[in-house]
C-alpha cells in the first residue's frame, strides 16, 4: 500500500510556482519546462494554478520582505506531504541581491527547503535534474525524519521555524549553472 | 443465484463501475496525449507503457494527500458534492447500452433519455455547489460560470438530443440504438443535428472554446480551487467521467452505439463493447481536437453565442429533423 | 537645437539657466519653482513631450530632483534642488499626468513630497516599512531599519462595487504583484495597483559595488531584457569615461540586443495565448523561441542572462564558424513567421478576444507618455533606435512598425512585425560585421561626471542616469524601465471593460515587474 502511494507520488508531482522577487530569468526557464523542447508532462509534472492542488512548491527569487509573508501563506495552503524546491542562486542564498535592505536572501529563511538548484538562472535541464533528485531522495529508504510543519501560521515562532529547517532533508544538485561553454 | 451474481458483476465490474472508471482514465490519457501531440509535445510518457497509467497515478496520489476543509466553507455540501457528482454521472452512464444492453438489465423505460439528461443537469448543479460551498471568491465566480453555462446550453442540448429520438420515434435509449442499428447511424441521416450537438456538448463539458469556468488566467482553478486530497480526486474524476459520458451520449444518439458496421455472430457482447469503446474514443479525440484548435471565449460571448445562435439553430434543426422523420425518410 | 531656442524665448526673465549638451540635449537649472514654467513651455513646444523619469538624488546639503523629459528629437533634464529639512515641491501632474507614478516613487525612496499628487502610500517599499526613513538618502543605513508589524490582510469587499484582488500569487501573473480591481457586475470600475513585491533595492546596492560588479547587478534587474539593462549601463559608463567602443563590438552588441528583443517578443506573443486560453499558440511560440536561446548561447555562452556586455565592448567574440548556424536558424524562424502572422491577424477566436479591447487612442498615448510597442500600437512613432541611434542602429536600415488601432490586437501585431524586423537587423549585422577588436581596455576608476542614457528595450525606452564621484563605485544609478511608463495605460484602458478582458489587455503591455520595482 505504501509502495503504491509512493509510486503515485513519484509519478505525479504537481508543482506550483511562486516568484518571490525574482528577475524573471528563472521564471521563464520554469515556463520553458512546460513547452515542447523540455515538456515535463512526460514525467507527469504538471503546473497547477492553485496551491491546494500542488505537491511541490518551486520558489524563485530572493524573497523580498513584501513577499515573505505571502510565500509562507502559499506554503501553508498546500496539503501534506509537500516539498519546497529553491530554484536559482537568489532563492538559494540571495544571489546578487545579498545584502540589500529589502530582501531576506534565501527561501530557507522562511520555509524548510528540500532541494536547492543553483544557477543564475539554472538551465531547464538542471531544474528537471533537481526535481528528479528530490523525488529519488524521497523514494530512498530510510528517509530522514520528515519535516514537522508548523501547524498554526501565527504560532510559527522563530524557534519552531529553525527546527523545521534543521529537520528538512537537504540535498543540493551538483549541477554547474551554464556549464556548457 | 447466478442471476444475482451476474447482476453484481455487471454493476460493479463490467460494464459497470470498475469498467467505467478505468475507461475514463484511459480516455483522460488519450486526451492528454492527443493534446500534447498536437502541441508538439510528448505528453505523459514514463508512467506505465506510453504513460498510460498517468491518470491512475494522479488519482492515487490525490487520494493519499492531506484533505483540507476550509473552515469558512459550507462543510456538508463541500464534503459530499464531489462524491455525489461522481456517482450521479456514473449512474447516468449505466443507462447507456455499453455492451448492447444497459448496465442493469431491464432497467430501461420509455423516456429514459429525458431522465439521463436530467441526471447530467443534476451533476452539473452539484459541481456548482462544490464551488459555491468552498466560499472562495475564485470558486464562487467559477461556480457561477458553470451555472450560467449549463443552464444556457442545456436547452439546445436537449432539443438536439430529441432529433435522434424523433428519427427513431422513441424516447428510449435502447430503442434509439436499435433503430440506428437497423438503419444508418443518425449522424449520417441528420448531420446538422450531429454537428450542432458536438458544439453544444463542447460547451456543456466546459472545453475550449467554452472553458470559461476553468479560465486559469481569470479564476485560478474555478470551482476546484479550494479542493485538495481525496475530494479533489473525486472532483477531477467526476469531470473526466462527464467527458466520457458526453462522448458516450454522442455515440449512443448519433453513432449507433454498440452496433458495428459488420455484425458478428459469435460473442456479440464483446464486439459490441469494442465498437462502443472505439466510437467513444473517436468522439473524445474529435472533442480534444476542437479544444486544442481554439482560444477561450469570454463569458458574455459564450452566453450570446448560446441565445443568439445555438438556440435558434437547434430549434430549426429539430423542425427539419421532424419533417424528415415523418415525411421524407418513411418514403425511402 | 530648435527646442532650445524656443525655450530661451519662452523662458525670458525666468530664473533658469540652460546648459546645452549636458544630461541629454540640455540641462536646465530651474530655481524658485520655475520648473513648472519649463514644463509648460516644453509641453506647448512639442506634442511628443513626456516625462521619461524623475531622479531623486542626495546631493549632501540638499536633495536634487531631476526631471528627465523627452521630446520628439531632444532629451532635456530639468534640475531642481530642495532643502533637506523641508523637501517639498509642487506636483507637475496637472501639466502632464504621466508624472504621477514617478513623483510617488521619489517620495517613497528619497522623501521629497509633491503637493497635489493624487497618489499616496508606499510605492515600492514594503508595507511594513516605517515612515520617514528613505533608503536612497546617503545618511541612512537601510539594513538597520526596524520594520513595522505587518498590516492586516485585505479582504474581498462586498458592496455596490466588488473589490477583487488579483495577486500576488495568480496564474495570470508570472510575477507577484497585486491589483485591486473594483467591479460592478462584470464591468471594471477602477484598478488600483500595488507594486513593490519584487523591489530588491538595486539602486541602493549598486552604490556599494564597483562598476564591473554593477554590470552583473543591473543585468539581473530583469531576466528577460537583461542585455538591454547591461547595455544601457555600460554605455553610460563609457560616456563618462569618453571611451569609444570598436565597431565590431558595436555590431556584436546590436546582435545581442536584437536577439534579446526576439526572444522577449516571442515569449510575450506566446504568453498572450496562455492568457486567452489558447495553449496551442503558447506552445508553438515557445517551441520557436528555443532556437533563439540556442543562438544566444552560441554567441554569449549563456541561455538567458547573457552577461555579454562589459565596459568597453563585449566579453566574447563571435567565431566565424558559428555564423552559418546562426543564419540558418534565423532563416528557419523566418519561414514560419508568415503562418504566425496569419494566425494573429486572422484567427477568429483571437480577434474576438483581442480586437477593440484596451483601446488606447493616440492622444491618450501621448498624454500618458507610454513607450515601446504600446505607443507604436497607438500610432505614436517613437523608438530610441530611430530617435537617438546608439550602437550600430544608425547604420542598419530597418522599419519602424506602427499600427493605428491602439487595441490589444494592434500591440501584439506590432510585436509580431518587429520579430521580422529584428531578424533582418541581425542578418544585416552579420553580413556587415566589421573586423578588428571587439573590446577596448578601460580604467577601473571612473572620473566624476553624470550622464543620462537611453536604449530601446523590447518593452520600450529604457532610461539610465549614472553619476560617478571619481571612485570605483557609482554615486547614484537611476533606472526607469519601460513597464513603469506603460502601467498607467493599463489602468486607464481597463476601466469600463469586462473583467474577462483584463488579462489579455494586461499582457498586451508585456508587463515586467522585476523591471518596474528594481
Amino acid at each position: 500500500m505504501t509502495n503504491l502511494a509512493m509510486w503515485s507520488r513519484l509519478k505525479s508531482p504537481w508543482v506550483i510556482h511562486f516568484n518571490s522577487g525574482a528577475c524573471n530569468g528563472c521564471d521563464i526557464e520554469i515556463v520553458a519546462l512546460l513547452t515542447p523542447k523540455y515538456d515535463v508532462e512526460r514525467f507527469g509534472i504538471k503546473l497547477e494554478p492553485s496551491p491546494r492542488h500542488a505537491d511541490v512548491l518551486l520558489v524563485t527569487g530572493s524573497v523580498t520582505k513584501q513577499c515573505a509573508e505571502r510565500l509562507k501563506r502559499i506554503y501553508d495552503q498546500m496539503p501534506q506531504p509537500k516539498f519546497v524546491v529553491a530554484i536559482g542562486a537568489c532563492a538559494c542564498s540571495g544571489g546578487v541581491f545579498q545584502g540589500s535592505y529589502s530582501v531576506l536572501s534565501g527561501v530557507d529563511k522562511i520555509l524548510p527547503v528540500n532541494a536547492y538548484i543553483p544557477g543564475c538562472p539554472p538551465r531547464p535541464e538542471a531544474i528537471i535534474d533537481g526535481v528528479v533528485k528530490l523525488l529519488n531522495a524521497l523514494a530512498a529508504p530510510p528517509a530522514p525524519k520528515a519535516a514537522e510543519e508548523p501547524q498554526k501560521e501565527e504560532a510559527a515562532s522563530e524557534a519552531a521555524k529553525e527546527e523545521t529547517v534543521e529537520a528538512a532533508p537537504k540535498l543540493t544538485t551538483e549541477v554547474k549553472p551554464n556549464a556548457k561553454q | 443465484m447466478i442471476d444475482y451474481l451476474l447482476l453484481i458483476f455487471r454493476v460493479l465490474v463490467f460494464p459497470g463501475f470498475a469498467f467505467i472508471i478505468l475507461f475514463t482514465m484511459f480516455c483522460d490519457w488519450v486526451e492528454r496525449k492527443i493534446e500534447a501531440r498536437m502541441q508538439n509535445r510528448m505528453g505523459p510518457s514514463f508512467t506505465g507503457p506510453g504513460g498510460i497509467l498517468q491518470p491512475l497515478a494522479d488519482f492515487i496520489k490525490m487520494l493519499t494527500k492531506e484533505d483540507i476543509t476550509p473552515c469558512e466553507s459550507k462543510r456538508n455540501v463541500y464534503r459530499f458534492a464531489p462524491i455525489l457528482a461522481l456517482s450521479v454521472l456514473v449512474f447516468a452512464i449505466s443507462f447507456l447500452p455499453i455492451d448492447g444492453a444497459s448496465v442493469i438489465p431491464g432497467v430501461s423505460f420509455e423516456g429514459d433519455l429525458i431522465f439521463v439528461m436530467a441526471l447530467v443537469s443534476v451533476a452539473n448543479f452539484l459541481l456548482f455547489l462544490a464551488g459555491w460551498s468552498s466560499n472562495n471568491p475564485y470558486s464562487s465566480i467559477g461556480a457561477a460560470r458553470v451555472l450560467t453555462q449549463f443552464l444556457g446550453y442545456d436547452i439546445p442540448l436537449f432539443l438536439l438530443a430529441l432529433a435522434p429520438a424523433f428519427l427513431a420515434q422513441s424516447l428510449t435509449i435502447n430503442n434509439i440504438v436499435a433503430a440506428s442499428g437497423q438503419w444508418l447511424p443518425f449522424a449520417i441521416l441528420a448531420p446538422w443535428a450531429f454537428v450542432l450537438f458536438i458544439i453544444t456538448m463542447q460547451a456543456e463539458l466546459e472545453k475550449d472554446p467554452f472553458d470559461v469556468p476553468h479560465a486559469e488566467s481569470e479564476v485560478v482553478a474555478g470551482h476546484e480551487t479550494e479542493y485538495s486530497g481525496g475530494k479533489l480526486a473525486f472532483l477531477k474524476l467526476a469531470r473526466d467521467v462527464q467527458v466520457v459520458f458526453g462522448a458516450a451520449l454522442i455515440t449512443v444518439l448519433f453513432l449507433g452505439g454498440a452496433n458495428g458496421p459488420v455484425p458478428f455472430g459469435f460473442l456479440p457482447e464483446f464486439w459490441g463493447t469494442l465498437w462502443f469503446v472505439l466510437k467513444v474514443i473517436g468522439v473524445v479525440i474529435l472533442s480534444e481536437y476542437l479544444t486544442v484548435l481554439f482560444a477561450r471565449l469570454r463569458i458574455d460571448q459564450v452566453v450570446t453565442l448560446n441565445w443568439r445562435i445555438m438556440l435558434p439553430l437547434s430549434v430549426l434543426s429539430l423542425m427539419l429533423t421532424i419533417g424528415l422523420a415523418y415525411w421524407v425518410y418513411p418514403l425511402v | 537645437m530648435d527646442i532650445l531656442k524656443i525655450l530661451e524665448t519662452k523662458l525670458q526673465g525666468k530664473p533658469v539657466e540652460i546648459v546645452p549638451d549636458y544630461l541629454g540635449t540640455a540641462a536646465i537649472k530651474a530655481k524658485e519653482g520655475s520648473y513648472r514654467d519649463v514644463f509648460k513651455a516644453l509641453m506647448d513646444a512639442d506634442e511628443k513631450t513626456g516625462v521619461t523619469s524623475i531622479t531623486g538624488i542626495d546631493l549632501g546639503a540638499a536633495l536634487g530632483v531631476f526631471y528627465h523629459v523627452r521630446t520628439s528629437n531632444a532629451f532635456i533634464t530639468i534640475q531642481v534642488e530642495v532643502p533637506k529639512e523641508n523637501p517639498k515641491l509642487v506636483t507637475v501632474t496637472d501639466i502632464t499626468p504621466s508624472a504621477a507614478f514617478h513623483e510617488l516613487e521619489v517620495t517613497d525612496l528619497i522623501g521629497v513630497t509633491f503637493e497635489g499628487n493624487p497618489l499616496e502610500g508606499h510605492f515600492v517599499l514594503p508595507d511594513t516599512w516605517p515612515d520617514g526613513v528613505y533608503p536612497l538618502r546617503k545618511d541612512v543605513n537601510p539594513n538597520e531599519v526596524k520594520l513595522n508589524p505587518s498590516p492586516p490582510e485585505e479582504k474581498f469587499e462586498q458592496g455596490k462595487q466588488v473589490k477583487i484582488i488579483i495577486g500576488p500569487q495568480h496564474p495570470a501573473l508570472l510575477e507577484p504583484e497585486k491589483f485591486a480591481v473594483f467591479v460592478d457586475g462584470e464591468t471594471v470600475k477602477a484598478v488600483q495597483p500595488r507594486i513593490g513585491y519584487v523591489h530588491r533595492g538595486v539602486e541602493k546596492i549598486s552604490e556599494f559595488r564597483t562598476y564591473i560588479q554593477d554590470v552583473y547587478l543591473v543585468e539581473r534587474i530583469c531576466g528577460i531584457c537583461n542585455s538591454c539593462h547591461a547595455c544601457a549601463f555600460v554605455e553610460s559608463v563609457e560616456k563618462i569615461l569618453k571611451t569609444e567602443v570598436p565597431p565590431r563590438g558595436k555590431y556584436l552588441r546590436t546582435i545581442i540586443l536584437e536577439l534579446n528583443r526576439l526572444h522577449s517578443h516571442l515569449l510575450t506573443l506566446g504568453h498572450a495565448g496562455l492568457e486567452i486560453g489558447y495553449e496551442t499558440l503558447f506552445h508553438y511560440f515557445w517551441r520557436d523561441r528555443e532556437p533563439i536561446m540556442d543562438i544566444t548561447e552560441i554567441l554569449t555562452g549563456n541561455r538567458v542572462v547573457s552577461s555579454a556586455m562589459t565596459v568597453g565592448g563585449v566579453r566574447r567574440d563571435l567565431k566565424e564558424t558559428d555564423v552559418p548556424k546562426i543564419k540558418s536558424t534565423l532563416a528557419d524562424l523566418r519561414k514560419r513567421l508568415p503562418f504566425y502572422t496569419k494566425v494573429y491577424r486572422e484567427e477568429p477566436s483571437i480577434g474576438l478576444r483581442m480586437k477593440n479591447i484596451g483601446t488606447l487612442k493616440r492622444e491618450d498615448a501621448l498624454k500618458l507618455g507610454v513607450v515601446g510597442p504600446v505607443a507604436r500600437g497607438s500610432g505614436v512613432d517613437i523608438d530610441v533606435r530611430k530617435d537617438a541611434p546608439y550602437e550600430a542602429y544608425g547604420e542598419i536600415p530597418f522599419k519602424l512598425i506602427t499600427y493605428k488601432e491602439g487595441d490589444t490586437w494592434a500591440r501584439m501585431n506590432v510585436r509580431m512585425d518587429e520579430v521580422e524586423e529584428s531578424i533582418k537587423i541581425i542578418e544585416y549585422a552579420l553580413d556587415h560585421l566589421p573586423t578588428g577588436p571587439f573590446r577596448v581596455k578601460v580604467p577601473r576608476v571612473v572620473p566624476p561626471g553624470e550622464v543620462v542614457n537611453r536604449v530601446e528595450a523590447p518593452r520600450g525606452e529604457l532610461f539610465y542616469y549614472v553619476k560617478s564621484n571619481g571612485t570605483a563605485m557609482p554615486e547614484r544609478v537611476k533606472v526607469r524601465t519601460p513597464t513603469f511608463a506603460n502601467i498607467p495605460a493599463f489602468l486607464t484602458t481597463a476601466v469600463g471593460e469586462p473583467l474577462a478582458d483584463v488579462p489579455p489587455n494586461f499582457v498586451s503591455l508585456d508587463p515586467c515587474f522585476s523591471c518596474t520595482d528594481r
